[in-house]
């Protein structure tokens, strides 16, 4: 077992834009790393040049310490779970999962045992002798994952292994593949699109764009503390809101402009980031949780109106709109782009004006030229 | 750099083979030869050669076994269609039209020399429908020798060209027929806009498999049945290559002739690699 | 063929039997569609006589006497007692079947790793090379038959089994390696990749994985290519000097143009030489269909 390093890690396809670009990332020997990102970010490129399928445009690559960037696939003793699981055909489940120790020349009898004991971990010792064609698509899942774990190897490389599973599927493997990677312990690199997968499952989230790393923390600290507007819009569902305002400091409180309506906050809570000079404009950032619709006239609240409802059951989307002519003013000018999420009983119905306060202790700024968090002390 | 290793071997085996016999074929149409020494004759050994009648009946030969293709094709699209229809032992029926294309050209040429032969099944049939005092021998004639040939080629072509159109006709969405029918189509009109459009990739193929086996299939079937007679009613190019060159020792010509035969189905082939690319 | 079967469809069903007293307009509608099933079946039962012919010929022929079949009348089992004497009907298929067998083993030896290469290795100029090879399957013998017959013969394979080997197997390879870089184009490269990541190199690659998987091609390659082998006569008559080593085919072709064997024992021959490929044939005929058609019915 052993740790992952990605040093300055950059590949380029043709000339063309760094499909991976300067990527350093460190993965502790037993940690749960994820990678998201939008489609195309690079993670799937990132992922296989760790597997070495893909060669390294430049920067340094070390596996357990080793630089491997030009290691073959077969040396690097890592083992890698693929999107529509890749089985072989020809092979029976147990023959699938005994592939990799054959080739090493390993003997019959311990092939069968290492077999044997992954199959009970997966639950899978009852499918062993069928073809994958035989099997459903959480069995095959399993299979792949069965197909990884016999090799005991330096690093578990996954490559979005959920994402062709029905929604309930997704959910149970969800927790097994987290299990299954605690209960052995071995680094692994796990590329996911899905914010759920991501926030339930890592140790440590890595956000990339444009194959340029955003940031790494803990699910919670990319939650709470979004090193930019990208990692804030990106992670969350719905995303958080995003709202460019003017900032006009008081004595003891900061007062936030909003199109033509303003709101304070207690300087208390703005110290926790750095603002810029009075009058500068920036982005105010609210996760819809944090957007308390209140029936109060009183100070401190924005009047908007009601554009749509959705109730999810558990809870509810409001989707508001500020001001009088209703224009939503949100960022990006998405309509219904500033969402509120509220309890699942709620009476408010579509043309409804509200008021509506924001936790103080919850805002995010981010500099409105740049997108980066203007929190103190940075990501 | 793998990827060049593997496929060296076929490369090697395909230039070696086929490639580099081209350009020597080239090379010795310039040349009198005999398989042992060359000499350069230049341009006139073209010349010559088109001056040689026996080249142009040649190509004529093979230009009036054109007219077999429309048959070669025509034939076989029926036959698919009505083995569409499913009728009760179509797979029957179908294993049957099919089993002559896994006969050799030779036999096939063999059994068409008894049925066109004087004592032949041709004139049983003709005297069976009472025309008694009419006695043919098609292969006997020049004027009829080059049509009993073409009639061959149609009847050995059928089995490969249904197979062709049977499975077109079986990746033919059956609900474009019923909603053809619903919009008040007949059974022709659903054939000629809806079925024809759709055979048609697979009739494109058929038509360059037919011409290119016109081209340089027949030896089998000359070589049993005419021997490229009487005369030289029967010789078509592939047929005059063999001749000029074993039978004369004239290397040179043959090689000459062989790239003229070349040129003719490059076109075709240029055809071919236009359906192939147009798929990719 | 079964996979190609749909269920029928369309105005093929036929409709109810009409209940007695209807009216006469819709009874004389229905008729056609009935008699029509009918004059169809006749008619392909007729086309099966035709292309059921030349098999008819073949053993009536060959179960008369040289004297039976000029008179017409009689049968016997005389020519094919004497086949033997005059066709080495035996040594001939030992023949056929040895060239047959080493020209595909090079075809699938040759073609396998090639279309494998250019389907997923890709190298430079890999599809520049591969149109060229795949054009090369519209080269027709002929046209290169001189220097290649003194090509041969210089190399010295002309005398036995060895020329018409190379020969076959060079003129098999190009469609071979069309074929089989289609057929992988349709394996995901992940298959790869995984066999790749447990430890597999491109040679292990192929091996145990791509051909594992490629049976179906393997067999529409072996198919398509042993009946056209063994129906062949240019490359037999020109490349095994050898009368002893001959091909069935070619020994048959060249008695029947000799013109003076016994015209059933040719008959008898000629069923001996068909049989092979027709039972081949008739077990593997959906590959060979496949073939037929690949790279255009999809
Ligand atoms: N073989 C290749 N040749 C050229 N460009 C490529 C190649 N593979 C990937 N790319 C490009 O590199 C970029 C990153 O691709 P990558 O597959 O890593 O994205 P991804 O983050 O895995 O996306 P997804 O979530 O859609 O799987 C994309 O812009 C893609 O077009
Ligand atoms: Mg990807």
């Amino acid at each position: 077992m052993a740790d992952i390093d990605f040093d300055g890690v950059t590949k380029v396809y043709g000339d063309a834009h760094p499909a991976v670009d300067h990527l350093s990332l460190h993965i502790d020997d037993g940690e749960f790393m994820v990678l998201v990102g939008p489609s195309g970010c690079g993670k799937t490129t990132a992922l296989r040049m760790l597997a070495g399928l893909e060669e390294i445009s430049s920067g340094t690559l070390r596996i357990g310490g080793t630089v491997v960037n030009n290691t073959l696939p077969k040396d690097r003793d890592v083992a890698m779970v693929f999107q529509n699981y890749a089985l072989y055909p020809h092979m029976s489940v147990a023959q699938n999962m005994g592939f990799a120790l054959k080739i090493r020349g390993e003997s019959k009898r311990e092939i069968a045992r290492k077999v044997d004991d992954a199959a009970r971990i997966l639950r899978l010792t009852e499918y062993l002798d069928r073809r994958p064609k035989a099997l459903s698509g959480g069995q095959r899942q399993r299979v792949a994952m069965g197909r990884a774990i016999v090799r005991s190897p330096q690093a578990f490389l996954m490559d979005e292994p959920l994402s062709n599973l029905d929604a309930k599927l997704r959910v149970e493997m969800r927790s097994e593949i987290a299990r299954i990677q605690r209960l052995l312990s071995v680094a692994t690199v796990y590329v996911t699109h899905d914010q759920v997968e991501a926030m339930t499952m890592g140790d440590r989230v890595a956000v990339l764009r444009d194959g340029q790393l955003q940031q790494v923390a803990t699910p919670q600290d990319i939650y709470d503390r979004p090193a930019n507007e990208f990692v804030a819009g990106f992670m969350g569902s719905p995303p958080m809101n995003l709202v460019p305002c003017r900032l006009r400091p008081g004595h003891s409180r900061v007062e936030v402009l909003v199109a033509d309506q303003s709101f304070e906050i207690p300087l208390g809570y703005a110290d926790s980031h750095a603002l810029p000079e009075a009058g500068a404009d920036v982005v105010l950032g609210v996760r819809p949780e944090d957007v308390l619709i209140a029936d109060a006239t009183g100070a401190n609240v924005l009047k908007v109106r009601v554009e749509r409802v959705e109730a999810l059951g558990s809870e509810a989307l409001v989707h508001l709109a500020w001001g009088e002519g209703g224009a939503p003013v949100a960022r990006d000018a998405r309509p219904g782009s500033f969402i509120a999420k509220v309890g699942p009983r709620v009476t408010f119905s579509p043309g409804d004006v509200v008021s509506v306060q924001v936790s103080p202790e919850h805002v995010h700024f981010f500099d409105a030229g740049s997108g980066v968090s203007l929190r103190a002390g940075g990501r | 750099m793998a990827g060049f290793l593997f496929a060296l071997p076929a490369i090697a085996l395909v230039v070696g083979f086929i490639g580099v016999p081209i350009g020597q074929a080239v090379y010795y149409s310039f040349t009198e030869w005999n398989g042992l020494t060359s000499t350069w004759i230049g341009a006139s050994a073209w010349t010559q050669a088109f001056h040689n009648s026996n080249l142009w009946t040649a190509l004529q030969n093979n230009a009036l076994l054109l007219l077999a293709v429309p048959f070669a094709l025509g034939l076989p699209l029926l036959i698919a269609m009505l083995l569409h229809q499913r009728v009760v032992g179509w797979k029957i029926f179908r294993s049957i039209y099919f089993l002559p294309t896994a006969i050799s050209w030779v036999v096939l040429g063999l059994v068409a020399e008894r049925f066109f032969a004087y004592h032949g099944t041709l004139n049983s049939l003709i005297h069976a429908v009472g025309l008694s005092h009419v006695s043919t021998n098609m292969l006997g004639y020049e004027s009829t020798a080059l049509t009993a040939l073409g009639i061959t080629f149609v009847f050995t072509m059928i089995g490969t060209n249904t197979m062709l159109f049977l499975t077109g006709l079986a990746t033919l969405d059956p609900s474009l027929e019923e909603a053809a029918r619903i919009d008040g189509a007949g059974r022709w009109r659903i054939f000629r806009s809806i079925t024809l459009p759709h055979l048609s990739r697979f009739i494109q193929l058929a038509f360059v498999m037919t011409v290119i086996a016109l081209f340089s299939a027949l030896f089998s079937l000359i070589f049993v049945m005419t021997g490229g007679g009487p005369g030289y009613a029967t010789t078509t190019m592939e047929f005059l290559i063999y001749q000029t060159g074993f039978d004369q020792g004239a290397f040179g010509t043959a090689a000459l002739y062989g790239i003229i035969l070349f040129v003719l189905t490059a076109i075709v082939g240029v055809v071919q690699l236009r359906l192939i690319g147009s798929e990719e | 063929m079964t996979t190609l079967a749909t269920p029928p469809h369309g105005p093929e069903v036929t409709p109810p039997e009409a209940p007695a007293g209807e009216t006469p307009a819709s009874d004389a509608r229905r008729r056609p569609a009935r008699v029509g099933r009918w004059v169809l079946f006749l008619v392909m039962v007729l086309i099966a006589i035709v292309m059921l012919y030349p098999f008819w010929v073949m053993i009536v022929t060959s179960l008369k006497s040289e004297a039976q079949f000029l008179s017409g009348g009689g049968f016997s089992w005389l020519s094919w007692k004497n086949l033997t004497a005059t066709i080495p009907v035996g040594q001939e298929v030992l023949s056929s079947t040895i060239v047959c067998t080493a020209s595909i083993l090079i075809i699938l030896a040759v073609g396998l790793p090639a279309g494998f290469a250019f389907a997923k290795l890709r190298f430079r100029a890999s599809t520049v090379v591969f149109l060229i090879i795949v054009s090369a399957m519209m080269v027709p013998l002929q046209a290169i038959l001189m220097p290649e017959f003194v090509n041969v013969t210089r190399l010295g394979l002309t005398g036995g089994y060895l020329g018409a080997i190379v020969v076959y197997a060079a003129l098999g390879t190009p469609f071979s390696v069309f074929l089989f870089a289609t057929y992988f184009r349709g394996v995901p490269d992940e298959l790869i990749e995984a066999g790749i990541v447990d430890g597999l190199g491109y040679f292990g690659a192929l091996w145990r994985l791509v051909v594992p998987i490629a049976i179906p091609a393997i067999a529409t390659v072996t198919v398509l290519q042993f009946i056209q082998i063994w129906d062949d006569l240019l490359v037999g008559l020109l490349f095994i000097q050898n009368t002893s080593e001959r091909p069935i085919t070619v020994g048959l072709a060249v008695l029947a143009a000799g013109r003076t064997t016994s015209i059933p024992e040719l008959m008898a021959g000629s069923l001996v030489s068909a049989l092979p490929a027709m039972v081949v044939y008739l077990v593997f005929q959906r590959y060979l269909v496949k073939g037929l058609t690949m790279g255009i019915d999809r």
